[in-house]
């Protein structure tokens, strides 16, 4: 089982329709691979622009969409054919996070009913007792109680608070992933780092995976230890953050990285300029690197070729800056 | 640098009735004062619900119940050099006068308020329509294609319909809009809150870059104290309807001083760190309900008797610069 102990992203691509009717397809993913090893607890951050894919391949991998190619196996098992019970196991070892804190939760159900439903339905513990033994344990990780939740409705909580809930929701199961999307954009500033560290201490002291989905480029550096760039459904760039950030390969992740606003106005003067993006859709319908459009490197090649996923230095790019393409 | 808006003793809020009977009262501005010069970006930062917002839609003048004004003014000067108080004009004045030539506003999540059912060339033919302008219409598409050169949007944009476009260049559109008549002032409502850093980066570039070359005022609200960072002359720091501090960007950032300023700048992430940081606990307060006191006493590790008890006055330091603290009310 060793061996197996991975989830592996393979080949995935995910087709949506466009245009009046929908019949038009085009890849909100193409060909997205990527391992995660999770013997050693770690967070992995997905990062990108709005539009660029990452909330597809995050309900990928919980397993709600499911894609037209390639496929997410979970310690071996392809998640996307589970059946029966083997669905509440994975159920169980991966759960989610939400955006918005305030939708998550519909405001005219009290929040413990929710607690009381996933213990019943999923971990099917019948005993009162112990089912209250198993809510108070997760509250307190988040620094709540079962006292403080009791009877209360959504809009009791702050933002903050029922984002914390949502973390003790998940953890009731004891699960191996958290699956968290964009969990402190709605926060303010003030509250982002009390979610953040929460989010670190899972992985300290849960061991558990974390994949953190994100497009705040400074929060993915606090938290993560893995780094996986998304441009227009591909995946760009993926290694060790500090690598990545230290050293970026591609050239979308070097613009990401030099557009991130320092809070410190004596740097404004020494900010790059960066070409706006070209209609969306056309950028995805580009058959090869879907950054030609924009990347101040572009060669004839990057127009109708994908570049392959190649390792440099420790790090995963797709990019044929680094190829040379005539051997090829 | 002449004054052209000065806000006096603001004070106001949304008035709710309850079953006809029982009145909510949520006191959204607090005696707010700001100035605001020609040619300069004037920043507003603060937590969500601290008034930020309301103080903006006063200052545009878009006061329509539930909101109202309580007491202060709002002066504007005109092109001509006099003084008009905006808060005494009618909604119908405030079109015909002052909206889109004196003072612009780029709403907050501006990306979703284009009609959907409209081009985006009819959109700006509305806005023609809007302020009783007949222009011919040939003369218009050229306007609207310079218009969206200079804000570097692909031309088939003109024919396309908002949901063809992304988030960013829907809201760069809403920018192209708001800037149609090149205005004097404009209010810049968190104009960057929903999408990336590198479509903000983009979007306030081009803001910046129009800015600087019609040497227009700007009003920028943001909780974001990096785009106050990277766009400001002045920032001003709301707390719970108050503006606690107000000082030259270089300045505040330098030495912030009142204690909510600096727990808003130090609880920035920044990137390449990854040192343990705190956020501020505690929430700010309800506005039906302020504390007594300093507004911010609750979540002030420096809290002392004083600030429960009274309000603290502005102090001033130097050019430009005030706090409202107890902490430095012995100095200067």
């Amino acid at each position: 089982m060793a061996m197996n102990n991975k989830l592996v992203i393979d080949n995935v691509t995910k087709m949506y329709g466009y245009g009046l009717l929908g019949l038009k397809k085009f890849k909100a993913l193409d060909s997205v691979s990527m391992d995660i090893d999770l013997g050693e607890p770690k967070i992995v951050v997905i990062a990108g622009e709005t539009g660029s894919g990452k909330t597809t391949l995050l309900r990928i991998i919980m397993g709600v969409v499911k894609p037209e190619y390639g496929k997410v196996l979970y310690k071996g098992y392809n998640i996307h054919k589970l059946r029966g019970s083997a669905v509440k196991w994975y159920r169980r070892e991966v759960q989610p996070l939400f955006q918005d804190p305030y939708e998550t939760f519909n405001p005219l159900r009290r929040i413990d009913s929710y607690f009381y439903d996933t213990v019943y339905n999923i971990l099917e513990i019948k005993s009162r007792d112990e089912v209250e033994r198993r809510i108070d344990e997760a509250l307190k990780f988040v620094g709540l109680s079962l006292d403080r939740v009791a009877g209360k409705y959504p809009h009791e909580f702050s933002g903050g608070e029922l984002q914390r809930i949502s973390i003790a929701r998940a953890l009731l199961t004891h699960p191996k992933i958290l699956l968290a999307d964009e969990p402190v954009s709605m926060l303010d500033a003030t509250l982002r780092a009390s979610i953040l560290n929460l989010l670190k201490d899972l992985k300290e002291k849960l061991n558990m995976v974390v994949i953190y989905v994100t497009h705040d480029l400074a929060t993915a550096y606090y938290i993560g230890d893995y780094i996986s760039i998304l441009y227009r459904g591909t995946l760009v760039e993926y290694g060790p953050i500090t690598k990545v950030y230290q050293e970026p390969k591609h050239p979308y992740t070097n613009a990401l990285l030099e557009s991130i606003l320092e809070p410190d106005p004596t740097l404004r003067e020494k900010y790059s300029v960066i070409r706006p993006s070209a209609i969306e859709i056309k950028e995805f319908l580009l058959p090869g690197c879907r950054y030609a459009n924009r990347c101040p490197y572009a060669k004839d090649i990057c127009w109708y070729k994908l570049p392959p996923f190649i390792e440099v230095n420790g790090t995963y790019v797709r990019c044929w800056k680094y190829l040379d393409y005539k051997e090829k | 640098m002449s004054e052209i808006i000065i806000v006096n003793n603001l004070d106001g809020g949304y008035e709710v009735y309850v079953g006809g009977k029982r009145r909510v009262f949520v006191h959204a501005v607090d005696n707010v004062s700001l100035i605001l010069r020609s040619n300069e970006v004037l920043g507003i930062a603060g937590e969500s619900g601290c008034g930020k917002s309301t103080l903006a839609k006063m200052i545009y003048g878009a006061i329509i119940p539930p909101l109202v004004v309580r007491s202060g003014s709002i002066k504007l000067q005109t092109r001509k050099g006099n003084f008009v108080e905006l808060n005494k004009l009618s909604i119908e004045e405030m079109r015909k006068k002052i909206w889109w030539t004196e003072i612009s506003y780029i709403p907050q999540n501006s990306m979703n308020i284009l009609n959907p059912l409209k081009r985006i060339k009819d959109q700006f033919i509305n806005v023609f329509k809007y302020h009783d302008m007949n222009i011919d219409k040939e003369e218009v598409m050229k306007y609207i294609k310079d218009t969206l050169i200079s804000l570097s949007l692909p031309l088939e944009v003109i024919n396309a319909y908002p949901h063809q476009l992304s988030g960013g260049m829907r809201q760069r559109v809403v920018i192209a809009l708001s800037l149609l008549f090149n205005p004097r002032i404009v209010i810049a409502d968190e104009p960057t809150t929903a999408v990336d850093v590198v479509t903000q980066r983009i979007i306030l570039s081009l803001i910046k870059e129009w800015r600087e070359k019609n040497k227009s005022s700007l009003i920028l609200i943001s909780h974001d104290m990096s785009v106050h960072a990277y766009m400001d002359n002045r920032v001003a720091i709301m707390y719970a309807g108050n503006i606690v501090e107000i000082g030259e960007i270089f300045e505040l950032f330098k030495e912030p001083l009142h204690p909510y300023t600096r727990a808003l700048i130090e609880s920035l992430i920044r990137k390449g760190d990854k040192t343990l940081r705190k956020g501020l606990p505690g929430l700010p307060p309800d506005l039906t309900n302020p504390p007594p006191g300093c507004r911010f006493h609750p979540r002030c590790p420096y809290a002392m008797d004083i600030c429960r008890r009274e309000v603290p006055p502005a102090t001033t330091l130097g050019r430009d610069r005030y706090v409202k603290c107890w902490l430095y009310t012995g100095r200067g």
